[in-house]
């Protein structure tokens, strides 16, 4: 974090602020939103992530970084707006697409895929593998080369992330911190452009910490992008490069992480979250049910409150 | 609670959906006024004995589909087989058999009792029976042949008043009735299937059982036990009800304790559905009951006359309806479930009971599928599969509501019964159910959420 | 006392009956142990796959080896029809289009309307015509005591364990690659494999596709040495191949063919047990009675087997997909 006064690159254009214009955009995006029941989630004015650096997305629960991200990978589709990857837009793309595009993500609760071992977890990362269509699959000769070099990049991974001796392990025995890696190097398996980790800290043993934080800076070294959310601020400003801070659905702050990190508004976008919850109304059990990430409940109550805010109209017009 | 309770608006716009839906069907019922002629396609009776294949012989008077009884049927078949049998006091007769192949059954002429009328259709007639085939059907329709359908059709209750000389515009009035009568009865049961899944996340593959479960208690007290047919029906009411909490208490409450995962218990399901069927069909033969009504007319509409069971039925299923909306929107249970519905783990955060949620909710659901299979019974014969029968129909509906939305199922089974009927307009009646999948699957193209539910993520 | 059941059971080893299941349960085990689909229609896919071939082969004429594409076919149109509107939804929707989509076949084909093209209730008959001419085998008894049998039952049973071994071998090599590793991968969780780049739906049809196929392919090995009857594949059929596969272990390719065996010879045994106490008077139940029987147990077993021992009686318990 020293470093980063002295030696940083410039990575926008003017000052830093929300949605401003970067140098060397990966990934922009223009008018994105997304609402449950009439409650906006997400109302992304514009915004753009620069190329081969480490961009931290943070911001209070409930304030659509999840969400966010879901609708940039092609796992949720938003009401209106456009974003490219690289000057191609990747509106409308499914989310298989999206990631053979470049831009593979991981999840906040891990998808290990618990009756696979572990090897076979980081291989179906790789891509470019006829064995996977149904008529190359009947016959080995066709996919064994490439089988091979699979597994060898995947040693390689698994070695580096310390998974090697586990490797042919059910990834259901793997502890909650090394499925978390076992994701992050899954990803990495197709050699992605753009990583985007949904919270790779969270229930991750302090012991691990630290090797993950080397990992997402190697990521870095290597040419990559990445593109991740988290809550824990220690995190944020040892390794990311840009912080883009989100609040109920918008994005409130963009800038350098000492920077960020001293500005009231973003402070006042953390502190003023919960300091004042009132568990009894449905605004207050609306950031409840965000927090518990249930878009299902969120819909239920957003619903509620617009009904509620539509009798009040009713009302007041009389 | 304090979800269900900010909800005031909505509830109005519910009851106003609710009475407008009600309101019609009732309407439009009185004014066709036909009686029912939603007839789920009776499941043939398949005769079983030791035997590893057999035949299941069944003669019937074409007109009324009463069973004729001392018929003699020879069978012949490969290897010199020769068997001679007689029908019952149900009209049939099993013919067991060693050997799978082709047999020939003929029906003794003379031994058909005078009135009956003659043979419809070919006899003797060759029938095939696989390995292991059991009650391979043949079935008989004895008449004049002049007032009788094809041979081999599947029996079908003739409306009540329809003259010979319909129109088709009479024609479809009356099957919008049949409809909506029989979407009312649909309702009943799929309420229950709604709010099982809203609340516990199954989706009950056996609750075509609780349905056949009422309809067999409406069939023991009226039936069997001659007591008034509404004692029948609040029978199989409060039976259903115990039989709902029961299966909740001995097997699914369990299971979830166990932790057992949504897709085993569904297979759990099935199995129970597959032992209940069985079950019955081993306590009431695999033949027809008929629970008997008064034919009588009770209302007389101009030219269309009305039986009791006819009148009865729906005001019965639109009260229990009106009844179970109250319940879900005004009081504390129903509020509370509505809840479980849209979040157990909150709702159980905010100090509602869940278990005793699901526990009422499995009560509900058997009490009103029981009351629909007893309101079934008068309609149409029953017999071990009536609920089975009509199951891909009540996930048809609750579906196309919107799975897990209470009222969504109502709307859902009020089209689907429609839909069903009237598809009977255009395509053979065996066909009907065509109907109801091309729905379902056009819904799931355009609208997986269903007509009621909300936009959840998918894939 | 007439023991001739127990050789009886034993030959159902061997019988057409269980090879249909073994294939149709193989093709359940690559839908529901593989891939994680629901399908509670397998009973649907067979009457397609029987249907499209007895019609073709009896009312149209066509060759065997045009009939028996027609099948396949049929199958893949099938699975196509269920699976465009549901693959994309939670399993639970397949679930229910299945069952509903079974059903509404055997309504369909017993319709009396079209009963010159599909038999009405009766079924379609002779559809081993072109099969049994080319049969090689000398025309004289095959077997030993009870279990005799003529040169087409030996041939058709040749020729059915035959494509069980066939199509086994290839289930097999299918879940050894990289395509198994996929569906396998869906199975778990179908989002983290959509996040890697596979194209999750397609896959999920193709392994529809394939399980249909081999069930329709398994129907015609039953059909051919005894004959269709729509009433054989209701949804009871879609529950004894959720037994059999839950039986033999729902995660691999031998426990369905395995099962299917363990199955009718368990059934046949029972059955004959309690024909052999009825007809002594030892149960007090009428003969009539003792047909749903078979029926009871089965759905006993499957609710006992899913709850007490879902990786079926050969596979360790971790290895129960579904189990958590």
């Amino acid at each position: 974090m020293a470093d980063a006064n002295t030696t940083r690159a410039k990575l926008q254009i003017g000052e830093p602020g929300p949605g401003v214009k970067k140098v060397d955009p990966i990934l922009v995006a223009h008018g994105v939103r997304r609402s449950f029941g009439g409650v906006s989630a997400v109302d992304v004015e514009h915004v753009e992530i620069p190329r081969n650096a480490i961009t931290a997305l943070i911001g209070p629960n409930g304030a659509g970084k999840t969400t966010f991200f879901n609708l940039l990978t092609g796992f949720d589709k938003p009401d209106t707006g456009t974003w490219e990857l690289n000057g191609k837009s990747l509106a409308n793309v499914p989310a298989f697409k999206v990631a053979r595009r470049g831009m593979v993500r991981t999840f906040q609760l891990t998808k290990a895929l618990s009756l696979l071992s572990v090897m076979e977890n980081m291989r179906l990362g790789a891509g470019d593998q006829s064995g996977e269509r149904i008529l190359t699959a009947l016959f080995s000769g066709f996919w064994r080369k490439r089988e091979k070099e699979i597994t060898d990049q995947a040693l390689d991974l698994l070695t580096r992330f310390k998974l090697d001796t586990k490797k042919d392990d059910y990834a259901a025995s793997l502890s909650g911190g090394q499925r978390k890696l076992l994701e992050m190097a899954r990803a990495l398996m197709s050699k992605p452009e753009l990583v985007m980790l949904d919270e790779p800290m969270a229930g991750v043993n302090p012991a691990l910490t630290q090797s993950l934080l080397s990992h997402i800076l190697d990521l870095k070294k290597e040419g990559m992008t990445v593109l991740f959310v988290e809550h824990d601020m220690h995190m944020v400003q040892t390794i990311a490069d840009w912080v883009i801070v989100m609040a109920e659905g918008k994005i409130v702050a963009e800038g350098y992480p000492d920077v960020v990190m001293r500005d009231p508004a973003v402070i006042d976008a953390y502190l003023g979250a919960h300091h004042d919850t009132d568990l009894g109304s449905l605004t207050g059990q609306l950031e409840v049910a965000k927090e518990l990430g249930d878009s299902f409940l969120v819909n239920e109550i957003s619903e509620e409150i617009s009904d509620e805010a539509s009798s009040k109209e009713t009302t007041d017009g009389q | 609670m304090t979800l269900a309770g900010t909800a005031p608006r909505r509830k109005t716009r519910w009851f106003v959906v609710i009475f407008a839906a009600l309101a019609a069907s009732a309407f439009v019922f009185s004014s066709a006024g036909t009686a029912f002629a939603a007839d789920t396609p009776t499941p043939t009776p398949s005769a079983s004995t030791a035997a590893a294949q057999s035949i299941g012989v069944w003669v019937r008077v074409a007109a009324d589909k009463s069973n004729v009884a001392g018929v003699k049927v020879t069978i012949t078949g490969p290897k010199g087989f020769n068997s001679a049998v007689v029908t019952g006091a149900d009209g049939k007769a099993t013919v067991p058999l060693d050997k799978p192949g082709t047999y020939k059954v003929a029906l003794d002429a003379s031994s058909i009792p005078a009135g009956a009328g003659a043979v419809l259709g070919t006899n003797p007639r060759d029938v095939s029976v696989g390995v292991g085939n059991q009650g391979v059907p043949a079935y008989f329709l004895l008449g004049s042949a002049a007032t009788t359908p094809s041979p081999g059709s599947t029996a079908k209750p003739s409306p009540g008043s329809t003259s010979s000389g319909t129109s088709f515009g009479e024609l479809a009035l009356q099957r919008v009735a049949t409809g909506l009568i029989f979407g009312l009865l649909l309702a009943l049961a799929s309420i229950g299937v709604s709010l099982i899944y809203g609340t516990t996340g199954l989706n009950n593959f056996a609750h075509g059982e609780l349905v056949t479960f009422g309809a067999l208690v409406g069939y023991i007290v009226s039936g069997t036990m001659h007591l008034p047919g509404w004692l029948g029906i609040l029978a199989a009411l409060v039976f259903g009800g115990v039989f709902g909490y029961l299966q909740d208490l001995g097997l699914w409450k369990p299971l979830r304790k166990r932790g057992v995962g949504l897709i085993p218990l569904m297979i759990v399901s099935i199995g129970l559905s597959l032992a209940l069927r069985y079950i019955y069909q081993f306590v009431f033969g695999p033949g027809l009951l008929v629970t008997p009504s008064d034919n009588s007319s009770f209302l007389t509409l101009g030219p269309v006359h009305l039986r009791f069971t006819d009148v009865s039925s729906p005001v019965v299923c639109i009260v229990v309806l009106l009844l179970v909306a109250f319940a879900l929107l005004r009081t504390r249970i129903g509020k509370a479930t509505r809840a479980v519905s849209d979040n157990r783990s909150l709702a159980a955060a905010t100090g509602i009971n869940v278990e005793r949620v699901i526990r009422i909710v499995w009560v509900a659901g058997g009490a009103l599928a029981g009351l629909s299979g007893a309101l079934i019974g008068y309609y149409q014969p029953i017999n071990w599969e009536t609920g089975g029968s009509i199951l891909l129909l009540i996930f048809a509906a609750v579906t196309l509501g919107g799975l897990g939305t209470a009222f969504g199922a109502l709307i859902g089974s009020l089209v689907i019964g429609l839909l069903v009927d009237l598809s009977t307009l255009f395509i053979p009646s065996n066909m009907k159910f065509v109907a109801a999948l091309a729905a379902l699957i056009v819904i799931l193209i355009f609208r997986p959420q269903g007509i009621l539910g909300r936009r959840d993520r998918i894939g | 006392m007439d023991l001739n059941f127990i050789p009886l059971a034993f030959g159902q080893i061997l019988s057409p009956l269980t090879v249909g299941y073994a294939l149709a349960a193989l093709g359940l085990a690559v839908h529901f142990g593989f891939t994680g689909l629901l399908n509670f229609g397998q009973a649907g896919f067979m009457a397609v796959g029987g249907y499209f071939f007895a019609i073709t082969t009896v009312k149209f004429d066509w060759p065997l080896w045009a009939s028996l594409i027609a099948c396949v076919v049929g199958a893949i149109l099938f699975a196509l029809l269920l699976g465009i509107p549901t693959l994309r939804l939670r399993a639970d929707y397949l679930s229910i289009v299945t069952i509903a989509a079974a059903e509404i076949v055997r309504y369909t084909v017993k319709t009396p309307s079209i009963s010159n093209l599909t038999g009405g209730s009766d079924g379609i008959n002779g559809s081993s015509r072109d099969f049994y001419r080319l049969n090689p085998l000398p025309d004289i008894r095959y077997g030993y005591g009870v279990l005799s049998y003529n040169n087409n039952e030996v041939w058709s049973m040749i020729v059915g364990w035959t494509v069980v071994i066939v199509a086994a071998v290839l289930v097999w090599q299918l879940m050894r690659s990289p395509w198994g590793r996929i569906v396998k991968g869906i199975r778990e969780d179908e989002d983290a494999v959509r996040s890697l780049g596979k194209n999750v739906t397609w896959y999920k049809m193709q392994s529809l596709i394939l399980g249909g196929v081999l069930a329709a392919l398994g129907t015609v090995l039953v059909i051919i040495p005894t004959s269709l009857q729509p009433d054989n594949y209701g949804t009871q059929t879609t529950f004894f191949l959720y037994t059999i596969v839950l039986l033999g272990g729902a995660t691999t390719v031998l426990g369905p063919i395995i099962g299917s065996i363990i199955f009718w010879v368990v059934l046949s045994l029972s059955d004959g047990i309690l024909t052999l106490l009825v007809s002594n008077h030892l149960l007090p139940i009428t003969s009539v009675q003792q047909g749903p029987i078979r029926f009871i147990i089965v759905g006993i077993a499957l609710m006992l087997l899913v709850i007490f021992r879902p990786q079926g009686i050969f596979g360790k318990k971790r290895e129960a997909h579904f189990s958590g």
